[in-house]
């Protein structure tokens, strides 16, 4: 292009080449937010404009509601099972991805996979290994002589471990590609070292490897507990079409039922903050006492 | 790391862990695609059989033919590929724009994705609806659409910018004293950055192609239905068509598995930028 008669400053092209950018997130993301917040403090109809302002009614509803206690107690079984769970299997599922043999590269990729898939496809699929009277597993376990009637997984002694497996299932990859890339830069110096000095492979593992894997651990514990805390998709797919709901009525459920089952999108608005405010007051615990531990 | 040999112990130990890991992620989608091409009839048996003995097309035939299937499977392309197209459309000018010019704009990506980390969907979908209600964009696919897009943007942006970091100020230097800098940029720029604009947008397409919580709550008319919401209501309708309802599934991660093989190298980097969530 030959000589321009007008030209941008550096500064405004910049800040031009980042501006839709930035209008999206504070209309889609940033205003909703605090929207939220407001109609927190409103008697709001989900469908319907009309509101009353309550000041924290809604607050004080929830802290009188035994159901939304339970819903938390349930929430926090939930989350706590499958975050040991989830790291114990990534760990060791990375440990040995990490290792050679025939098949390494595939299998890395295979054990991915249950990550990126819809989760209405996990939970379909393990409802039906999981079905009490056509269900794989039942036929195995009946078979292997372990019980003498069939399990009704989705009945509501077994549903939350039905839950937990599948979440278990769905989420361990998300440990397992931190994990392996961390494995990946551990020098081999520091191996060799351990093994001059005569240790075995578990004292490799818990002298040498896991100081290693701390920081990446402190990383997937928090994201995962954001998570699991907040998970909607598995627990209320797992509900769908049984009549043990109530068993696996997480926190994040409850809030989706009093807002789009009840409408009290002005209640269901207060939970989604209390909900906000644990989690952002526990990870500022967290990073405090990792903090001081690093200190040590 | 020592080659461990196929009959040494610690290779048998190894062997042995490697099978049992792959049964366990493998083996439910494998019994999907068996029972997705089982008759009827055989899906019942007992003993159940691993392979079909009769391998048929029936189901995939029956969820054409009787459920609205291919029009949710439309949908989720629409909203899926537009999802990416604005994404990329709005983050890769301003992920170029936050390397090349002076900004604080790191810190405050880094804050809106802890931000997006922390609002999970549940959190954000009732003011979103209420908002999308008064704007008369529930029931649409727009409204779903900038609903993924807020979501994927700061990802997006975090990815980008690594990208178009790695690629070194000279390259593009050079190219600008031949041609103007907006021909430097299409030209040597872009191509560069290709593969990362093609990983954020894989990690954007998969996010958008698998939500289910956003379409549930935005959309109600049978037609507009993507889907993961689309299959849910399959599955709860009446008796449940096992055959037919496993052969959705395989379509519905086929797309996923092909777009998975190119971002298997991208996973970490995206693991580490929020490209990952759930």
């Amino acid at each position: 292009m030959g000589s321009e008669p007008f030209r941008l400053p550096e500064a405004a092209v910049g800040f031009l080449l980042i501006l839709p950018a930035i209008l999206l997130l504070l209309s889609l993301t940033l205003y909703p937010v605090l929207y939220g917040v407001w109609i927190s403090f409103f008697n709001k109809h989900s469908f319907f404009p009309q509101q009353t302002f309550i000041w924290l009614d809604n607050y004080i509803f929830l802290l009188r509601d035994p159901e939304f206690w339970a819903s938390v107690w349930r929430g926090t079984v939930y989350a706590l099972s499958t975050i040991m769970l989830q790291i114990v299997l990534g760990v060791a599922a990375a440990l040995l991805l990490n290792e050679l043999f025939p098949g390494r590269n595939i299998l890395r990729g295979i054990v991915i996979f249950p990550y990126v898939v819809p989760t209405v496809v996990a939970v379909i699929v393990w409802k039906w290994l999981l079905n009490s009277r056509f269900g794989l597993i039942n036929y195995l376990i009946e078979k292997a002589g372990l019980v003498d009637q069939p399990i009704s997984f989705m009945g509501k002694d077994w549903i939350m471990v039905s839950l937990i497996i599948v979440s278990v299932w769905q989420f361990f990859p998300f440990v397992v590609i931190g994990v392996l890339a961390r494995l990946q830069t551990i020098p081999e110096e520091l191996y060799d070292a351990a093994k001059v000095d005569g240790g075995n492979a578990w004292q490799r593992f818990v002298y040498v490897t896991l100081p290693q894997l701390k920081s990446v651990l402190f990383v997937i514990v928090l994201l995962r507990s954001i998570w699991m805390f907040t998970k909607f998709d598995t627990p209320w797919l797992m509900i769908q079409g049984g009549g043990a709901e109530t068993y696996i009525r997480t926190l994040p459920i409850y809030t989706y039922m009093r807002t789009f089952a009840y409408y009290e999108a002005g209640l269901g608005s207060a939970m989604a903050v209390v909900m906000f405010l644990a989690l952002a007051g526990a990870a500022v615990l967290y990073f405090r006492i990792w903090r001081r531990e690093e200190n040590l | 790391m020592s080659h461990s040999g196929l009959l040494s112990p610690r290779g048998q130990v190894l062997m042995f862990a490697a099978l049992a890991l792959l049964v366990f992620t493998a083996f439910p989608f494998a019994w999907m695609a068996s029972t997705a091409l089982k008759p009827s009839r055989e899906i019942f048996v007992t003993p159940p059989t691993l392979w079909p003995t009769h391998v048929t097309l029936d189901n995939l035939g029956r969820l054409f033919a009787e459920t609205r299937f291919l029009t949710y499977f439309r949908n989720s392309l629409i909203v899926s590929f537009t999802t990416v197209g604005l994404t990329l459309l709005v983050s890769v000018p301003a992920a170029y724009g936050l390397t090349r010019f002076r900004f604080h704009g790191r810190e405050m990506i880094a804050g809106l994705i802890l931000f997006t980390y922390m609002f999970a969907p549940i959190m954000i979908i009732i003011p979103f609806y209420v908002a999308m209600r008064f704007l008369g964009l529930t029931n649409t696919h727009l409204g779903l659409i900038l609903a993924y897009t807020a979501f994927c943007l700061p990802f997006s942006l975090w990815l980008l910018r690594t990208f178009f970091q790695s690629i070194p100020l000279e390259i593009e230097e050079a190219a600008r004293i031949d041609g103007s800098r907006l021909q430097a940029v299409i030209h040597v720029v872009l191509p560069l950055a290709l593969p990362g604009v093609v990983a954020t947008g894989t990690f954007t397409f998969i996010l958008a192609w698998n939500d289910y919580i956003f379409a549930r709550v935005l959309l109600s008319a049978d037609e507009m239905k993507t889907l993961p919401v689309g299959i849910a209501d399959l599955y709860n309708a009446s008796v449940v068509d096992w055959g037919m309802i496993m052969a959705a599934g395989v379509l519905v991660i086929a797309p996923v598995a092909a777009v998975f093989v190119f971002i298997q190298r991208f996973l970490v980097v995206g693991w580490g930028s929020g490209g990952m969530k759930g």
